[in-house]
């Protein structure tokens, strides 16, 4: 038999009965351990503790619910402002509608035409040249022949003065100006009304030497 | 049940030996669990650094075989040893005699045989996609029933309990008992009966893990600790008028703790906050629990192996509690969180908290019940031993691996398979605690069957304390 009590063996010992350790701490639960010399500090110290959890739990809840919003899945969103941004439109982007629709089946989508039937418009002095002419030319029509960038071009325009509004023919040269290179001021559809009326009487198309007439 | 009976000696006897059979197969059932789910959890480690082990039996494969020792350590040894304690302890306190022990028999006979299909159903490659729900869909209603009968003991012990008073002890124990049920059917309904969709599962999923290790394992442990302290030690509770604080701000919060699990995971953000913020106000009540427990601990001579235990248990309570806290600021979790981190987090609350704490509350229990002394102390020691160095082996391996493969997940450049390759040997040494708390367990599991097969008197000095009148607690002077 060992001497030495050997608390590893048999049994655990208990300190108290389960009596007494109800009795002692229903006492305890209400009345807090006096300190003989001073104040305690423990319960200011966790109310203190308690005040800044909330503190700190409350602005950091504010800081990074996104404000509760089931689909921002960032904390670090910002706030939308519930307006919605308007696409920018330029009036290149309108006409290039038009282009499209009406124009791309002479001069190309690379806008260079067909060599000695259709002239071209990307890098072309008439295209990027007085806005006067083109206008007319759209309004009107043209009859060849006429030299473009040096090239001689023997064809004819139809006019789609009838088929396109202001605004359609505006859009639509402002396109031809600032598209595959060019780069000619864009075209006003004030410009092509004030135009339209001073060429109301006209029945025929242009043609090239009248057109040159008309300066810059 | 009214008049307020001063038990004596007796009546304690009689209320062990009414509990001395259900707490006895839930004990042994527990440690059963705790030998089978082990070995599935060391296989499935080392797995991780040795990728060819078993792989070729289709049972085995890892992702049969981690799910499975999952839920065969928190259904089987977790519900069983928690469902022992608790139910012995809730009569203890209660001073009333646990009564038709019998139903309660056969309630845990059918937890187990729940368990047992459950956990082959995940190996047999029937188990469902979520964390500690994998458990096939038919054993669902065989779990909550039984528990349902287990669960109702509990609180009828402690609504016809024969005081006035209530213990801490006791609050932790009935909040415990509720929020299984609670979480469990919720969470069953909101998986699978009437599934919710896309993200809002995982969510779900959250809340319930957290709930499960938060509201039911964490307040059995701390049960035990408030508990075997003032009793082993006889001394009261230190600051003890705070206690009811930390227990509601413990519920409370805790409650809300889910979202934090996925921090930094596609949730709304929302749900991710307010989990931290939950975390930050666990602080008050584990301030407050560290004050009364490391409070009434300071100073006394531990010789107990329960109190030794205890101790264990709670550094692994404040120790996760920090690791909690830790993950919650973003800072510290855009690195940690989904690493081995947050898994030696919930390894800290399972393991480090509550089974340590359930180790020592059988080394007291166990031979009140049976009327004779464990038979061998060798083993004992063999226990503890390997329990703490397993303890400190495991936190400091998965906490370093886990920081530096946060740190390489975070490094666009490195591979996934440098990842891997540079954990290889942080897995080895996760391997070794594992084997190092597996030799613990059988050290226990040899310790417990023999004990109860073998007539073992308590011989010397080592008089057990259930023979023998206890000193009365005193409250303190002054």
């Amino acid at each position: 038999m060992n001497a030495a009590p050997d608390h590893l063996s048999g049994v655990e010992q208990s300190g108290a009965t389960d009596d007494s350790l109800q009795h002692v701490h229903e006492h305890l639960l209400h009345h807090k351990p006096e300190k003989p010399h001073g104040y305690s500090a423990t319960p200011l110290l966790l109310l203190g503790l308690m005040c800044t959890v909330v503190f700190f739990g409350s602005i950091y809840l504010a800081h990074y619910s996104a404000r509760f919003d089931p689909l921002a899945y960032n904390e670090n969103a910002k706030p939308s402002s519930g307006k919605i941004e308007p696409p920018v439109v330029t009036p290149a982007m309108l006409g290039r509608r038009v282009y499209n629709n009406t124009c791309i089946t002479c001069h190309q989508t690379n806008g260079q035409g067909l060599a000695g039937v259709y002239p071209p418009l990307a890098g072309s002095d008439w295209a990027q040249g007085s806005e006067e002419r083109i206008i007319r030319i759209v309004l009107h029509g043209l009859n060849g022949p006429l030299t473009v960038s040096g090239k001689e071009i023997s064809s004819a325009m139809a006019p789609l003065g009838t088929v396109l509004k202001d605004d359609q023919i505006a859009n639509a040269l402002t396109y031809v100006r600032q598209e595959w290179g060019n780069n000619a001021p864009e075209v006003k559809p004030e410009t092509v009304a004030r135009i339209r009326a001073e060429t109301a009487s006209r029945t025929q198309p242009w043609t090239a030497p009248e057109l040159l007439k008309l300066g810059n | 049940m009214n008049s307020p009976a001063q038990p004596n000696r007796s009546e304690q006897m009689e209320i062990d030996a009414s509990a001395k059979w259900p707490v006895l197969v839930l004990f042994g059932s527990a440690v059963v669990w705790l030998i089978l789910g082990g070995a599935l959890q060391l296989i499935a480690a080392i797995q991780l650094h040795t990728p060819s082990f078993l792989a070729d039996c289709e049972w085995f494969t890892h992702g049969r075989v981690a799910p499975a020792a999952q839920n065969a350590l928190v259904y089987g040894w977790g519900f069983n040893s928690a469902l022992g304690f608790g139910l012995w302890l809730m009569a203890r306190l209660s001073f009333a005699s646990l009564r038709h022990g019998g139903w309660l028999i056969v309630a845990a006979k059918f937890w187990n045989l729940g368990v047992l299909l459950g956990v082959a159903g995940i190996m047999t490659g029937a188990s469902t996609s979520f964390e500690l729900l994998e458990m096939p869909r038919f054993v669902t209603l065989l779990l909550l029933g039984s528990y349902g009968l287990m669960g109702a003991w509990l609180v009828t012990t402690f609504t016809l309990r024969n005081t006035e008073n209530t213990y801490a002890s006791q609050w932790y124990l009935f909040g415990a008992v509720f929020s299984f049920p609670w979480l469990y059917t919720l969470a069953q309904v909101m998986l699978f009966t009437a599934p919710v969709r896309g993200t809002l599962q995982a969510v779900v999923d959250a809340w319930y893990v957290s709930g499960l290790y938060g509201l039911g394992f964490v307040p059995v442990a701390l049960a035990a600790a408030y508990y075997f302290l003032p009793k082993i030690l006889g001394r009261p509770v230190a600051n003890y008028y705070l206690a009811p604080t930390a227990f509601w701000w413990l519920f409370f919060a805790t409650a809300f703790t889910g979202g934090s699990r996925l921090i930094g995971g596609p949730v709304p953000a929302w749900l991710a906050t307010t989990g931290a913020v939950a975390n930050f106000f666990l602080i008050v009540p584990v301030v407050i629990i560290a004050l009364n427990l490391f409070g009434t601990l300071r100073g006394a001579a531990t010789g107990s192996v329960t109190v030794r235990f205890i101790r264990w248990s709670l550094f692994a309570f404040l120790a996760a509690s920090l690791l909690n806290f830790a993950l919650s600021l973003r800072g510290f979790a855009i690195t940690a969180q989904f690493t081995l981190i947050t898994a030696l987090r919930d390894w800290l609350l399972l393991y480090g908290c509550f089974s340590t704490a359930m180790f020592g509350a059988a080394y007291f229990i166990v031979p009140r019940l049976t009327g004779h002394a464990w038979r061998s102390s060798a083993l004992i020691t063999a226990h503890l031993g390997a329990t703490a160095l397993g303890l400190l082996l495991i936190t400091a391996t998965l906490g370093w691996a886990g920081w530096e493969q946060g740190r390489m997940l975070n490094h666009a450049a490195t591979s996934f398979t440098d990842i891997t390759k540079a954990l290889t040997p942080w897995f080895t040494a996760y391997s070794v605690g594992l084997m190092l708390l597996t030799i613990g367990h059988l050290a226990f599991f040899v310790n417990f069957f023999w004990s109860l097969g073998a007539r073992c008197p308590v011989t010397g000095d080592a008089t057990p304390a259930v023979f023998r009148a206890p000193p009365a607690m005193e409250v303190p002077s002054a």
